[in-house]
């Protein structure tokens, strides 16, 4: 399912026996060359080459504050179409496309997290316990503040290698002991714990501890 | 325990990771070591930040393709109107990039004239677009119905457009993990526009992995913008509403 510069048209005038090297070349390019790229027949290498980096934590933070996948999924949609239709808004030197994306990406959530409540609403005429649903859960506000936390933390989980980013997730999330994240992926206990070690890290130097993980235990 | 044994084992620790004999070896060295304990502290910091984290989760891998198609299908758009030469499939309409038109609509207007010169080169950019191999006018996403049926790992999949020479327009569909039907039943593809609707045709799938299967649709499809996969059974008269599985809506 991987589309990349395969997909530029004839009528950008890129014959096909181009296409694959223009696709590698997409993946190696920085996200702010890729920016640059996508307004030009490149566009879909480049929209490509961003997604793959990107689209899991958009998705991620996504599921974490908008609280379902159908939502999530739109998400992801609007934030990557939002990347092309709005490339020539970006600008490299006022600061990083990371953080550009999240803004991008804050705005389609809290787009989509407006109708959720409208519909919540509309619905809750005839549905007294969904209207008590809707007043437990965070106004916008909220959500912004806890998804710029959970975009640099996804941000640097994914600046993690992926074995070292496994034993994080089997251990954090799917809270596995070293000695069964071990037996499940056939590592040497001795390595996990040696990638445990390294990946807290270089999370901690990712998230740099002294400004991030205040805002984290505020 | 020594400090060179311990610091490895501090993350897995904070985490709540090591064994309970490795743990307590870990606390009564803790509680006589002031640098440890500063290590300890620290990565309990990065530990408290990762309840911030999502949950590790891959987007689904259509959303990818349905992106990429939507930016194809609307340059496409902005490509056909600044130099007419495909079909006009529906679905090539809706670009937000208006003001780039700005340019097309001062061309018509300096040289209304040319219309039959661009209708005979509509024509045959048509024509000599279906020589050669395209890549599809439309993607469209076929999600299950209701969306929860298919499971955490459900199933899903893609039907792309492609105009034929004919006029007919070919549907080649992209089923992931789509089950087979049920005894003496198959699939059928609809096309449908309100209480309208044109079949496809029918075929079956295989169930785990990808199922690929080629149809062809009567020209005036292109108008009908909803997509159902309906199973139907084999002694029944074949119907669009119900049994729906997938559906999809063209962009």
């Amino acid at each position: 399912m991987e589309v990349a510069a395969g997909d530029i048209l004839e009528s950008d005038g890129i014959r096909r026996g181009q296409r694959s090297v223009a696709s590698q070349r997409a993946d190696e390019l920085t996200d702010e060359e890729c920016m640059t790229r996508l307004g030009g027949p490149e566009v879909e290498a480049a929209l490509s080459a961003l997604y793959d980096r990107y689209a899991r934590t958009v998705y991620g933070v996504g599921l974490k504050i908008l609280g379902n996948r159908s939502l999530a999924e739109d998400l992801v949609q609007e934030v990557f179409l939002k990347v092309w239709r709005s490339a020539d808004t970006f600008d490299s030197s006022r600061g990083s496309f990371s953080t550009w994306l999240y803004r991008v990406a804050r705005s389609c959530a809290l787009d989509l997290y407006r109708k959720r409540a409208s519909r919540v609403r509309q619905a809750a005429d005839g549905a007294p316990h969904i209207a008590a649903a809707r007043d437990s859960s965070a106004g916008p506000q909220e959500v912004v503040d806890e998804s710029w936390l959970s975009w640099r933390v996804s941000r640097a989980l994914e600046a993690l290698d992926a074995p070292h980013r496994e034993v994080i997730e089997l251990a954090y999330f799917g809270g596995l002991s070293q000695r069964e994240v071990s037996e499940r992926t056939g590592v040497p206990l001795g390595t996990v714990k040696t990638r445990t070690a390294g990946a807290f890290r270089r999370l901690r130097k990712e998230l740099a501890v002294d400004d991030t993980l205040r805002e984290a235990i505020r | 325990m020594r400090c060179a044994e311990v610091h490895p084992n501090l993350a897995a620790f904070v985490l709540d990771g090591l064994e309970p004999e490795e743990a307590a070896e870990i606390r009564r060295h803790l509680a006589s070591c002031p640098r440890c304990q500063d290590e300890a502290r620290e990565l309990r910091k990065v530990n408290r930040a990762l309840e911030a984290a999502p949950p590790p989760a891959d987007p689904p891998s259509y959303l990818k393709e349905g992106i990429l198609s939507r930016v194809r299908a609307e340059r496409l758009s902005v490509s056909d109107k600044e130099e007419p030469q495909g079909s006009s499939f529906e679905d090539r309409t809706g670009s937000s990039r208006t003001s780039r038109f700005n340019r097309l609509k001062d061309l018509r207007v300096v040289l209304p004239s040319a219309a039959a010169a661009i209708v005979a080169f509509v024509a045959l950019g048509v024509f000599l677009g279906f020589l050669r191999e395209e890549p599809p006018v439309a993607t469209i996403q076929l999600v299950p119905t209701p969306r929860e049926a298919a499971g955490l790992e459900g199933y899903w999949g893609v039907a792309e457009i492609r105009p034929q020479l004919s006029g007919n327009q070919q549907v080649e569909l992209k089923l992931n993990n789509f089950e087979e039907p049920k005894p003496n039943s198959y699939y059928e593809l609809w096309f449908v526009s309100g209480a309208k609707r044109i079949s496809a045709g029918s075929f079956t799938s295989v169930g785990e992995g990808e199922t690929r299967v080629l149809l062809n649709v009567a020209p005036e499809a292109r108008n009908y913008r909803t997509v159902l996969i309906t199973e139907e059974h084999v002694d029944e008269r074949p119907t669009s509403g119900e049994e729906v599985a997938l559906k999809g809506k063209a962009p």
